[in-house]
């Protein structure tokens, strides 16, 4: 009903993997039925555990911000982000300076292949 | 009258109607103007389908404007075609498709998005004249005419992406917009100027039936290249986008993203159906593939550290068009030997073909999820996002679903284009494959980000009175949820019946030019 694509060295078979994903769901589902359901609501079984200590009201006191999401990724690749960045100063006159070589460099190649 | 023949000219006519009646109905009141945004685009979205069916059944659809009669591109007598041609194959059909989409999607949403502001007889004016630019460049078959929807398109956009002109970055983006397209267009028309100086040609399948490869050539190729990918945000040339894509509102963001689609279209079309055979060497297919590689991996390397969402977006429209520039540019490579071309090459130009069709809903899709949480919480700095998945279920659904598409996760759309893409250049060279994977694995880190400090996480309490956006800005996210699931679970009917078909008609040459310099139909 779906199809088969061929790519030329292998396939895809969106059918295979709707049944897989059927399959592990449900185990998954199995699994989770498995566990205890008699935790009584309302008491400290039913808290949220933080180390050992008092939960902050806001959540954004215990969040992580997603400016120091990959830190160490970028901790890392410091020097390239560096560069990278640096590359990309916003300055209208930088952007069409990109432009401008681009085309030159393929103007001077193109001429001389 | 058989209103078939004449689609390519309503494809056009229809919108262009719109935005010249835009600022008077828009007077009557909200109500109005959404019907007018919705039903003029809807109707639009139906001439592209009955196109693209048409173009499969019966071949290429030429129209001649202003002629004695509109199917006929070169009357008796005449060596060159002189009249404005529209013509359309099936890539273009596809293209004109996937913008079509777009401009609905964004209208819908734009209906609700748009609703707390005034002067929206301008937006929605704007809003049908990008979409003309845009329809135009896909169906032109002259050169001189595609130079004029691409300034359509341009002044439209620089229009709307300064539309809060009350934000001081909103009139930044689109003034470096306006300068950076303008340069491109006026190389582009320089380009156009000197094939016309020395073919007396502007009709693209009349100058690709005469042209010969020379220094002029040459030049005049350089040019396109650089202009048309320039403007569809190619790597280094892309750092006006994620400013542009950021400022605009969301629905405009969306049919922005067909909007460079279309530019995309220009550059194949100039090297496949305007050069074709006569392209010389492998410099530009190796150029191609150059700044295909770079825009993946710089693009996805920027969008990785960014915590401003439409921006972290952008960046990423910068990577996945390397996808596309790659796929194409394997192609092109091998345009001249037919056995690589049956090995690999048709693989490649199929995968960045059904990329450009993924790439267009999915993005178009995440930029109006992001539109969705600006709505809802007026914030676009995921440090100050968190936990909305309990406050907007709809939103969340169709973000994850876009997010994993683009990741190319299975069994989602985005993984069949880039597994075509990956099987295929791997055969040129296995480098090519391992900067893209890694660009894929990138690309999903970089959505777990977002996906984690948006949606996940304990609740904040600047956002607990945020609530689900409106029905019509769910609804302009649901078209492109379902055509997203649609390329995901029938990938061999989206391949045979889309995708094809328009990888076919891009390496005919013969045909293109045959369809205008045959006499037309």
């Amino acid at each position: 009903m779906f199809g088969t694509v061929y790519t030329g060295f292998g396939y895809w078979d969106v059918t295979s993997w709707i049944l897989f994903f059927g399959i592990a769901a449900g185990l998954t589902l199995w699994l989770r039925a498995q566990g205890r359901d008699d935790y009584k609501e309302g008491t400290d079984q039913d808290e949220i555990y933080w180390s050992g200590n008092v939960v902050p009201e806001d959540g954004e006191d215990i969040s992580v911000p997603a400016s120091s999401a990959y830190w160490g990724f970028r901790k890392a690749l410091e020097p390239y982000y560096n560069r990278l960045i640096g590359m990309h100063t916003g300055i209208a006159t930088d952007i069409v300076g990109f432009y401008v070589l681009v085309v030159a460099f393929m103007a001077v190649f193109i001429l001389i292949a | 009258m058989n209103w078939n023949e004449h689609l390519p000219a309503l494809l056009l006519a229809v919108p262009l109607f719109g935005a010249f009646i835009a600022p008077v109905v828009c007077l009557f009141g909200k109500t109005t103007r959404n019907i007018l945004m919705t039903g003029i685009t809807f109707i639009t979205l139906i001439i592209a389908l009955l196109l693209w069916k048409n173009v499969l059944a019966g071949g290429p659809a030429i129209y001649v404007m202003g002629g004695e009669s509109f199917n006929i591109a070169l009357p008796s007598g005449m060596a060159l075609p002189i009249r404005i041609i529209l013509e359309a194959d099936a890539f273009s059909a596809f293209m004109v498709l996937c913008g079509a989409i777009a401009a609905f999607a964004g209208a819908l949403f734009s209906t609700n998005y748009m609703e707390k502001f005034s002067g929206m007889g301008r937006f929605t004016s704007l809003y049908f004249l990008l979409t003309v630019g845009m329809l135009g460049m896909m169906v032109t078959g002259d050169l001189f005419n595609f130079f004029i929807f691409i300034e359509i398109a341009s002044i439209a956009s620089f229009g709307l992406i300064a539309f809060w002109r009350d934000k001081p970055e909103a009139i930044e983006a689109s003034l470096k917009y306006a300068l950076v397209s303008q340069v491109g267009s006026m190389v582009f028309l320089i380009a156009a100027g000197c094939l016309y100086g020395k073919y007396n040609a502007l009709n693209m399948a009349a100058v690709g039936s005469l042209l010969q490869f020379g220094t002029m050539e040459k030049l005049v190729l350089v040019f396109f290249v650089g202009s048309l990918a320039m403007k569809c945000g190619a790597f280094p040339m892309h750092m006006w986008l994620p400013d542009a894509y950021a400022e605009a509102p969301s629905g405009v963001t969306c049919l922005l993203v067909a909007v460079s689609q279309a530019s995309l279209y220009g550059l194949m079309r100039v090297c496949f159906s305007l050069y074709g055979i006569n392209l010389g060497g492998s410099f530009i297919p190796w150029m191609i593939i150059a700044m295909g590689l770079a825009s993946m991996f710089f693009g996805v390397s920027m969008a990785v550290v960014q915590h401003e969402i439409k921006r972290l977006i952008g960046y990423h429209s910068v990577s996945q068009v390397g996808y596309m520039l790659l796929g194409l540019g394997v192609g092109l490579l091998v345009l001249k030997d037919a056995r690589s071309m049956a090995e690999y090459g048709f693989t490649a130009m199929k995968g960045g073909i059904f990329h450009i069709f993924n790439y267009t809903m999915y993005k178009a899709l995440l930029f109006l999820a992001a539109g969705a949480i600006y709505y809802a919480t007026g914030k676009r700095d995921l440090n100050q996002l968190g936990g909305l998945a309990r406050r907007m279920p709809f939103t969340t659904f169709m973000f994850v679903i876009a997010a994993a598409a683009i990741s190319g996760l299975p069994p989602f759309n985005g993984f069949v284009s880039k597994l075509l893409i990956y099987e295929s250049v791997f055969a040129v060279h296995p480098a090519l494959t391992v900067v893209a994977l890694v660009t894929s694995v990138l690309t999903l880190a970089s959505f777990v980000k977002v996906f984690q400090t948006a949606f996940l996480g304990p609740e904040k309490n600047a956002l607990v009175s945020t609530r689900e956006v409106p029905a019509g800005m769910l609804l302009g996210m649901g078209v492109l949820t379902v055509a997203v699931l649609g390329a995901s679970l029938f990938p061999a009917w989206t391949l045979s019946n889309l995708v094809e078909p328009a990888a076919k008609a891009l390496v005919d040459q013969a045909g293109y030019i045959g369809a205008v310099m045959g006499g037309g139909l």
